[in-house]
């Protein structure tokens, strides 16, 4: 058993988009904040109360909201945030429709979205309309009003049906 | 928001966790966090430690019995939503998954935390009472067996003691019942303005027997028995279900929020009973 009392540093491992990452921090610091303080700022703050998904990453395989996590409770895990989707300055299909479809405007929510459809489409890839809607009901946008977000988890389907491997073996 | 200072457990057993949990007078098991992350963030509470138990392989199961399926109470709400066993036994407890907060909410959040945490507003606690559900306590003497209606005392109350641990929810197999869950929420993965669970055993033309559950509409969940007692031996026909309605708003107890009032809420549960009888009727 290990006890940290609450001014102990715990030291941590992280593998963050194939990067091992270690870092020392306070039991009560949450996942998220470390993630942006070693550089990736592309998991967004936006609510800070586990209800808009900005912050969401790819846990273990699972779509989670990074701000209503604690840092230590990812020790030794592997992370993807939207800075591992693009490979060899190619994005991913998930990326790629979002920019044909115009699922987003001012950026803000993207991360958070692109991540939990990758989650989604990882169990469905070949979801209805309404399937896409509740797959991403944890995930609000101010700007878009969704429709083209839809439309581009459709167009990502398409792309990923093609071949599944190669696009869903992120994490 | 910034959670305050605590100190952070990693047990290797459940021994050493209750052997904890019973010497530290304010430290507390931590599991999915989703509902103790964000009371720390607002500074509701201040543990002295979190014990995390997430890795406890004792607590992450679901048992097909004889007469009852077991789930431990680490597993998550997407996998009771998914799991084979459960799907088949209890699908009101998996229909009711579906429909608990969001998708990521569900990769993290589970049934223990539910259970133990009692917030009024939850969504299983209208099931568990209906299906007059059993959690295994587990403490250092060994285990003890509390029927759910008894467990859940109060809002955030429950009949947990110092060094204790949900092991369990240990639920009886009703393979005859149709069932249903509906809740209403005001947006998208938001708690339950009302939420009803409803099991009914047909016999022939007759209901045989009912069972009614409502939650978020009082301190905690209730069976709405006189509802249940005007149902059962009757043919079920749309006057039928609209008087049983009103009898389960009768007993509820809702308060205003930003929800709804106390007498939008009270009339929704009379318009969501009669909609869940039916449409479990229509199964
Ligand atoms: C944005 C959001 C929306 C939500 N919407 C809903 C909703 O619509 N419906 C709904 O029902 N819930 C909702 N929830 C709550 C969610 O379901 C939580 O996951 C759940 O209430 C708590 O489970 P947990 O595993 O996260 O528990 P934790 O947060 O880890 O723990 C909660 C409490 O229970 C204690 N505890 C945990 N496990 C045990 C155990 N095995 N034995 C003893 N004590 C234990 C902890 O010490 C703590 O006090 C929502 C949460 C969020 C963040
Ligand atoms: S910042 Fe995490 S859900 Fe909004
Ligand atoms: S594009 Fe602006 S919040 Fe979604």
């Amino acid at each position: 058993m290990k006890v940290y009392t609450q001014n102990d540093k715990v030291k941590i491992k992280l593998k963050v988009n194939g990067e091992e990452q270690e870092v020392e921090v306070e039991p009560r610091r949450l996942l998220v904040h470390v993630l942006r303080d070693l550089g990736y700022t592309g998991v967004h703050v936006g609510c800070d109360t586990s209800n808009c998904g900005a912050c969401t990453v790819i846990l273990n395989g699972k779509s989670v909201k990074s701000c209503t996590l604690l840092a230590v409770e990812a020790d030794g895990s592997e992370i993807l945030t939207i800075e591992g989707m693009a490979k060899d300055g190619k994005l991913h299909p998930i990326q790629e429709a979002f920019w044909e479809k115009h699922g987003l405007q001012c950026g803000y929510c993207t991360p958070g979205m692109i991540l939990q459809a990758y989650w989604f489409l990882k169990h469905n890839q070949n979801p209805t309309e309404q399937e896409i809607r509740e797959g991403i009901s944890g995930n609000l946008c101010r700007c878009t009003g969704y429709q083209n977000i839809v439309e581009a988890i459709k167009l990502a389907a398409e792309k990923i049906r093609q071949n599944p491997q190669e696009y869903l073996r992120l994490a | 928001m910034y959670p305050p200072k605590f100190g952070y457990v990693i047990p290797e057993s459940m021994d050493e966790v209750l052997e904890f949990l019973e010497k530290e007078q304010d430290a507390r098991p931590l599991a999915g966090g989703h509902s103790l992350i964000p009371m720390l963030k607002l500074r509701i509470i201040r543990p002295s430690y979190l014990v995390n138990i997430r890795g406890l392989k004792e607590l992450h199961f679901v048992n097909d019995g004889k007469d009852t399926v077991s789930i431990g109470a680490l597993v998550t709400h997407f996998e009771l939503n998914t799991n084979d066993i459960i799907n088949k036994n209890v699908p009101l407890l998996s229909e009711a998954a579906s429909v608990v907060a969001d998708p990521q909410v569900r990769n993290m959040g589970t049934i223990g935390g539910v259970v133990s945490n009692s917030d009024p507003a939850a969504d299983y606690p209208a099931s568990l009472i209906a299906l007059d559900a059993i959690v295994r306590i587990r403490n250092r003497g060994g285990v003890r067996d509390v029927p759910f209606s008894s467990f859940q005392k109060d809002v955030f109350t429950t009949d947990l003691k110092q060094g204790e641990l949900v092991q369990e929810i240990v639920i009886p197999k009703l393979p005859a019942y149709k069932y249903r869950y509906r809740k209403l929420e005001r947006r998208a993965g938001d708690y339950a303005i009302v939420g009803v669970a409803v099991l009914i055993k047909m016999n022939g033309e007759e209901i045989e027997d009912v069972r009614i559950g409502l939650t978020s509409v009082g301190p905690k969940a209730i069976r709405a028995k006189e509802a249940e007692e005007l149902l059962k031996g009757n043919k079920p026909s749309d006057e039928l279900l609209d008087k049983a309605g009103e009898e389960a708003m009768k007993v509820s107890n809702p308060t205003a929020d930003i929800r709804g009032s106390v007498e939008y809420k009270k009339k929704m549960v009379k318009v969501m009973t009669k909609r869940a009888l039916k449409e479990a009727l229509e199964r």
